[in-house]
Parts: C-alpha cells; structure tokens; sequence
C-alpha cells in the first residue's frame, strides 16, 4: 500500500512538471506577445512608437530570452515567493486573480458535481432496474434533450425567463451589495441564493449523460451471477440491488471525480460569461485573447494541476472502496 | 434418514420467455418429484432447459421469462403443509423465506457467484443473520464453523478474505458453506462442477455427497456429465427441449434405458479402451428455440423414429412404479401393435 502511494505521488510530481512545461510553451506558441500587443494599441491610438522603445520593453519583460530562461524564472518564483507573475493587461499581481476566481470555479464544480450526481444516479439506478418501462423511455428522451442543449443557450433562456417573471435577471454569484464586500454570513447565504442557476444550468449535460452511463453500468451488473446468488438467498430485492449491482455499478464514478474539474471549467466559460460569474473560465479566455501570458499560465497551471492532485485523490478513494485494486498488485 | 417421503413435486411446469422474437418454450411441460433426503440428477444437452427449471423452484426466473402454468408443490417437514411456490409473488416475504432457508442453491461459475466487494464471510453471515436474526457474531462462528466442514484450511482467516484470492474450488466449498448455513432440506446444484478441473470436480462431488449424509438433505443436481449421475444419483430424469423424456432410478436409467434420447446419450459417452472412431455422438444438434418441432420435438434427431411422431406429442407413459417415459414407442403399446414397430431412420 505504501509503495503503490509513493509510486503514484511520484507519478503525480512528475505529470505536474510537464503540465507546468507544456503550459508554459503552449501560451507562448501564437505569434507575438504583448508588447507588440501593446505597440498595436499604441499605434492605433497615438502614431509612433520608436523601435528601440518596443526593444526596450522585450528586455524589460525578458521576452527575448530563451524559452528555457523564461521558464526557469517563472518556474522559480513560483516555488519560492509564490509569485506567478504580472497581469499586463489587468495590471494586478496574477496570483492574487488565481485565489481571487479559481475558489469560486472549484466551489461552482463542487457543486454542480453534486447536483448531477444526485439527480443523475437516482434516475439511471431507476432506468436500469426498470428497463423498457415507460419511465425509462422518458429519461432517456430527458437525457438526450439535456444532452442536445448548449448549455449557453439555456443560460440565455434562463436569463430571459428570469428577467420576464421576476423582474431581475439572475446573473453573478452575488448580488450587488455583496459583490465586493467581504465573506460574511449575509455573503454566504447571497451566494446559495445566486449560485442553484448556473449549478443547474453548467450541470445539465453532464446529468442527461451520466445517467445514460449509470443506467449502462448498472445494466451490465444486473445480470451478473452474484446477484442471483444473492437473489437466491432471499435478500429482498431493494436490497440486494443496492448491496450488490449498484455498489459495483458506482465505483467507476468515483474514478471521474478527479478529471469533472477541467472538463467543467472548460463548460462553465461560455456560461459565465453569459451568466457574468466570477469564475476562472472567462479570465482565462481574455487571458488568452490578450496574450496576458502569466496570467494564462498560472490558470493553466493551477487547473492542471488540481486535476492532477484530484485524479490522484480519486485513485485512492477507488482502491479504497475496491478491494479488488487495493489487494491486487 | 430416507423415509421417502415427497419433498417436492413439481406438476406440469411452463416457464416461457417473451422476447421480441417470439415466445421461447425454455419449461414445456416438466414433471418431477424429489424424495427428501434423496439426489435427484436432471439430465440433459445444453439449452434444454434444466437451469431454468431449477431456478423456477425458487422462483428467480429472470425475465422476459415467467412460469406461465404449472404448480411447484413444496412440502417442508412435519405437518403435511403444502406450499405451491409457482404461485408466488416472485418478490414476495413468503418466498423470500423459502429461499436460502429451506431451498438453497449453489450455482455453475464459482468464480462470478460471489461478489468480490464483500469478503466471503460477509456474503455467508448475511444469509444466516438474515433467515435466523441470530447476531452478527454467533452467524460469524458459525460461518467458520461451515467453512471448516467444506474443508476450507485456516477458515478463521479465509472468513476475512475476498473470493477474488481464493482459487476456484475454494470459492465454490465457500458457495456450498453459504448455501448449507440455514439447514436446508433442499440443494439445487446447477452444474457445480462445470467450470472446475477434474480433480477439483471429484472433490466437490464427494463433498456434497458427505454433506448429505450429514445435514439429511434432498440433492436436486443439474449437470451433463453422465459420469457424475452415475456417482451421485438416486433418481434421474433426462429432460429433453423442456420436457423430461425420462424418468427412472439411477440403476435402471444406465441399464435399461428406454427412450431413444436417453439410449443416445448414453452411447455417446466415451468409454476407456474404446477406439476413437466408435465415438457415437447423437445426429443433429439442438433445433432453434423459436422453431420447435411439431410432434415428438425429438423426432429429427431419433433414429427410432416413426411416421406418426411427427405430429403427435407423445405423453407420459408409466412402465413401472418408478420408471417414466415420454415416448410413442411405449405409449398404449395395445393399441397400435403394428404401427408401433421401430421404422429406422436414415
């Protein structure tokens, strides 16, 4: 157990160091960088902009080092100031962006994770065991409906419905006294008030497939020989569905958690914006859009490695409810 | 310990499965007693419908499948009460005690019978904390107590264990230790030793035999190796695409078999010092499910078979006490003496 923990600790380390590598050459691959970002605008507003000045910046910046250079400093106040660099864009220290969104976009995942979990299982559970029935036809149809919804597009819907019959629309997470205020009870509670809508609306999709995935999974365990054994011994059905099929059929979920996170963050940009939320995807989207670069990093890099660490989690609460992989080595 | 008093009787049984092809006649029409204290083998090819049949008994028929008519007469010790367990409620309480209580099952795969969640000792006590309410931990000493007599070694610790790290036949003594922790008076035993290697098989075969003697208990057991009815077997009835075709005891079923079926089987077993050649193995194979023959459903494959089993079913004919046949050529053989002579077939 121990040398299967050190082994994928190991194997975490080292997928972080090449996520770091790989994000950081990533947002250096378009062409440019924000100074000639910055020169473009200054053009456009004010005329000339001398050549030595933009040579000037580029050496200021350190844009003109090598690639390796670049990393190597970035990578070191990192690990010894906790400093991930500076917005050009926003002109704000990036690390203080990264602690000030990415809370918000894990809590957003959370959870929306757990609103899909908790309509999704129940109803794929109730498909399986009830194959062919009418209620099974009407989830499936349900799934594939959710499934077929952009989920901006929802958002709109929402919004416009919103706006129509209670006279404000809900966007943000907060409302506007609290918006800026610090965590306080009231902010909390503001927050629950605000925050059902996008949990609903970013989890939607994910809800119309898992429970196509549990329903699947839950299929293929129903006719496995131990739940006639069971069946044969005189369990009560109810019983001996959640005791012996549905445990099966539920450990595979505990091996998405730890890769829900980007795949969510991913989904939530377009409906952050349109919902306005304070969440990472639409920082990082203009990040990118600016060639802000350490910004973009630093998102990239604390996401990737979130996940790392999530997937890492996941695997231990997998061979900790499995004993088939924890006693298998 | 025989008093050979009927256990259960089983009454022209029909379990059909509707799927979206058509109806699947799995039970056609199955009569069967079984003595208590007694084994009785259900003989037959693959798809013929015994495990089906069995699993009627308890009334764990999968669906699409349903027993569509017949009666299952179980009659348990003492008092002369009669339960008619075909006319349950599948998921019923009632059932639900007969189950791993009075009628226990051990079944085909050992190795995906038990759950590899739990660990074996878990799955054992259940059964027993469920049927008797005695505490987790009496079910506990006992379930050592069972895993010790089905000859498991160190069973205070392989109680702890996952199935997943016992080997095949362990698996399968820690099935036949769950299936006997409620004192049964019924076994059914579904091809137990199908997916275990020879040796393995001879030592679970003389395991039930033993626990028999031991707990008193009737042995319904399925299988299509002729060699273990030879071991086991105080009755046998052959089934053939959902009816039994034969009925007899053990002795006169090898002796003095009667229905064509049977005598094919019979001959197709290989006997040591026979030359390879001389395999005699029965003509045709199992017709489609959906496509049952008209008649004798035998009649393609008999070599005795004559003009009229085409299209008439033949039904049981009684040639002694205890010897059953379903087949023309006994049926009233008064009746029709000239008719009746064998017509070879090809």
């Amino acid at each position: 157990m121990w040398k299967y923990l050190l082994r994928r600790s190991a194997y975490a380390l080292f997928t972080v160091w090449v996520i770091s590598l790989i994000s950081f050459a990533v947002i250096q691959l378009p062409p440019g960088d924000y100074v000639s970002d910055l020169v473009n605008d200054l053009r456009a507003q004010a005329g000339e902009v001398s050549p030595e000045w933009e040579q000037r910046m580029r050496e200021i910046y350190g844009f003109d080092d090598p690639f390796l250079v670049q990393y190597f400093k970035w990578m070191r106040n990192i690990l010894t100031k906790g400093q991930f660099g500076y917005s050009f864009y926003y002109k704000r220290d990036a690390v203080e962006m990264i602690t000030e969104r990415l809370p918000m976009s894990f809590a957003l995942s959370f959870l929306s994770t757990m609103f899909v979990w908790v309509v999704a299982l129940p109803i794929g559970f109730y498909s399986a065991v009830h194959k062919y029935s009418i209620a099974d036809y009407f989830a499936s149809f349900m799934g594939f409906f959710g499934m077929a919804i952009p989920n901006f597009l929802l958002a709109l819907i929402v919004l416009y419905l919103t706006y129509k019959y209670m006279g404000q629309a809900v966007i943000g997470l907060f409302s506007a006294e609290y918006a800026s205020a610090a965590w306080s009870w009231g902010k909390l509670l503001d927050l629950m008030k605000h925050v059902w809508v996008p949990m609903v609306i970013i989890g939607i999709s994910s809800t119309a497939g898992l429970i196509r995935t549990m329903r699947a999974n839950l299929l293929d365990e129903l006719n496995k020989p131990y739940v006639e054994t069971a069946r044969a011994k005189g369990l009560s059905e109810t019983r001996l569905l959640i005791k012996y099929p549905l445990r099966h059929a539920l450990n595979p979920f505990v091996s998405t958690l730890g890769w829900m996170l980007p795949s969510l963050v991913s989904g939530e940009t377009i409906v952050s914006m349109v919902l306005n939320l304070p969440t990472s995807g639409p920082i990082l989207y203009r990040a990118l859009i600016q060639q802000d670069q350490y910004v973009a990093a630093g998102f990239i890099l604390m996401l990737s490695t979130l996940t790392v660490v999530g997937t890492f989690i996941s695997d231990l609460l997998l061979a900790w409810v499995d004993p088939r992989i924890r006693l298998q080595q | 310990m025989a008093d050979n008093r009927v256990l259960l009787e089983v009454r022209d049984l029909k379990v059909h499965f509707f799927t979206d092809e058509g109806v699947v006649k799995a039970v056609d029409g199955v009569d069967l007693t079984i003595e208590s204290g007694k084994t009785l083998c259900l003989v037959g090819e693959s798809g013929c419908g015994k495990s089906v049949a069995c699993r009627a008994f308890l009334g764990i028929v999968q669906r699409p499948g349903r027993i569509v008519s017949g009666e299952i007469l179980f009659h348990p010790d003492g008092n002369g009460a009669t339960i008619d367990i075909a006319a349950m409620d599948p998921k019923g309480a009632e059932i639900r005690q007969i189950r791993g209580r009075e009628i226990s099952m051990i079944f085909q795969e050992p190795m995906t019978s038990l759950s590899p969640m739990y660990t074996v000792g878990n799955q054992i006590i259940e059964n027993i904390v469920l049927h008797t309410r005695d505490s987790k931990e009496i079910a506990r000493e006992r379930t050592i107590q069972l895993l010790d007599q089905v000859g498991i070694p160190r069973p205070d610790r392989l109680v702890d264990e996952y199935p997943f790290r016992l080997s095949g036949g362990m698996r399968q003594r820690a099935m036949i230790a769950m299936a006997l922790s409620c004192n049964p008076t019924m076994l059914i035993a579904d091809e137990p030793t199908t997916a275990l290697d020879v040796t393995t098989q001879a030592q679970i075969i003389d395991l039930i035999l033993d626990l028999q003697h031991e707990y008193g208990m009737a042995v319904l057991f399925i299988t299509h190796d002729l060699g273990v009815v030879a071991e086991l077997a105080d009755d046998v009835a052959v089934m053939y695409l959902g009816k039994v075709v034969e009925r007899a005891p053990v002795d006169t079923i090898f002796n003095d078999p009667k229905h064509p079926y049977t005598q094919s089987l019979l001959r197709s077993i290989p006997k040591i010092a026979m030359r390879r050649e001389e395999l005699d193995p029965i003509k045709g194979m199992v017709p489609n499910p959906f496509r049952r023959p008209d008649g004798c459903t035998f009649h393609p494959r008999c070599p005795k078979a004559m003009e009229v089993c085409r299209h008439v079913v033949p039904s049981v004919t009684q040639l002694d006490p205890n010897h059953l046949v379903r087949c023309l050529l006994y049926e009233s053989q008064e009746g029709r003496p000239d008719e009746s002579a064998p017509a070879g077939r090809n």
